[in-house]
């Protein structure tokens, strides 16, 4: 029986997005389109987001790991207030009123995005939840996380630190 | 049949070494006309997965329940599920074909990989008279962020009836659409049910919601349900 345990929460970890596997750079690809509405209905696209690192996070409210990393995410927001640094929650698949449940019981100070046709996961070609892109202030593709992790500390920390420093010496 | 010395060395192998508590294959018998196969997933059996068996043979459903990865001492990873080894599979299936029942084949996420190049080892009038059940099944060579997905080749499958079952609630639910197109373009004759309000693997999940446990303990009128559909097939 323990064999099975063991099986069976190594395989939900696996499945669920439950691990990290380290953050993959990525040289400046071109990031594909977002298209999705905030909470209010409003049109977003990176477009309002250009001049900023971008943390773009997909996530589900089902998403166990998901849902686990998003006060880190929100630590992290109060940690970088006043700098250039946007983070967007995109929820795959789901509706406001799937979503709201859970935003219910978290306050988040950062927006969520929703993505109800699941149109915006298959064009960034999204398989696993969460799966979070890190920007550059161009628009560009350069870090990729997949499975949940600590954003304000350690190397999730140092990424975005890192991504900072080069936007403030970055011709304008 | 080298595939049933197999299982009974590693039956023999799990009971004395490993401690393991459930062997690695079972068979639950029935009277009744139908035969399932139940192919577990990488994450092996669950407590309602044996009782959804038990429920099953009990209104006339044999079941032969095999974990794979346990079966054959692979790595209980998915990519232990590529390994298994097809041809022994193939030999299960005309197996219980020549038991004279309706066979169905119920394979759980990557098992579906072993079940699939299986089946199309047959020859198509066997592999007709098959019918498979696939629950969430993971095909992807490649999955990764940003990149195209591919899918594994299975081989030929022409004639092969499959039902896909997705729940609702997983990243692989905006991808089925690619799945079953990658099924037809080998022949099978595909269609799907998405399973509202429920995640990959309900039946045993860290924390379930009271609608996941309580649809774990009916998944035995779940797959009655999909034995008829694929009946009709």
């Amino acid at each position: 029986m323990k064999r099975l345990l063991m099986s069976l929460a190594m395989g939900m970890f696996l499945s669920s997005g439950g691990h990290a596997a380290g953050f993959e750079a990525r040289a400046a690809t071109p990031a594909p389109a977002l298209k999705a509405r905030d909470l209010s209905g409003a049109p977003k696209t990176l477009a309002d987001y250009r001049g900023k690192v971008v943390l773009l996070n997909f996530w589900a409210s089902w998403c166990p790991p998901c849902l686990r990393e998003m006060p880190s995410m929100e630590r992290l927001r109060v940690k970088m207030a006043g700098r250039p640094l946007e983070i967007v929650a995109l929820a795959s698949a789901e509706s406001a009123e799937d979503t709201k449940p859970f935003l219910s019981k978290m306050k988040l100070g950062f927006p969520i995005l929703l993505d109800p046709d699941g149109s915006n996961t298959k064009r960034w070609k999204v398989f696993a939840l969460p799966t979070t892109f890190v920007l550059d202030a161009r628009g560009r593709v350069r870090h990729v996380l997949t499975g949940p992790t600590e954003w304000d500390e350690g190397e999730a920390l140092k990424i975005i630190e890192a991504m900072l420093a080069e936007q403030a010496v970055a011709p304008k | 049949m080298r595939f049933f010395k197999l299982l009974l060395l590693s039956l023999w192998a799990v009971a004395l070494g490993a401690r393991a508590e459930l062997p690695d294959y079972q068979v639950f018998p029935a009277k009744g006309t139908q035969l399932l196969l139940w192919v577990a997933s990488e994450r092996g059996r669950a407590e309602p997965e044996m009782q959804a068996a038990r429920k099953l043979a009990a209104r006339g459903v044999e079941v032969w329940s095999l974990d794979p990865l346990g079966a054959f001492f692979l790595p209980q990873l998915s990519r232990g599920m590529d390994a298994v080894p097809q041809q022994d599979l193939a030999d299960w299936l005309r197996a219980a074909l020549a038991s004279g029942k309706r066979v169905t084949v119920y394979a759980v996420a990557r098992a579906a990989v072993p079940v699939l190049r299986a089946a199309a080892l047959l020859d198509q009038a066997q592999r007709k008279r098959l019918g498979v059940v696939l629950m969430y099944p993971n095909l992807y060579t490649v999955a990764e962020p940003l990149a195209t997905p591919d899918y594994l080749d299975v081989g030929a499958l022409t004639g092969l009836r499959v039902r896909v079952l997705q729940p609702r609630r997983s990243a692989a639910t905006p991808w089925l659409p690619g799945l079953v197109a990658h099924l037809k373009s080998r022949g099978a004759r595909v269609d799907y049910a998405i399973l509202e309000n429920l995640r990959e693997g309900y039946w045993a999940r860290e924390t379930p919601t009271e609608f996941e446990v309580a649809e774990g303990q009916r998944m035995d009128g779940l797959l009655l349900r999909e034995l008829k559909i694929l009946g009709r097939k």
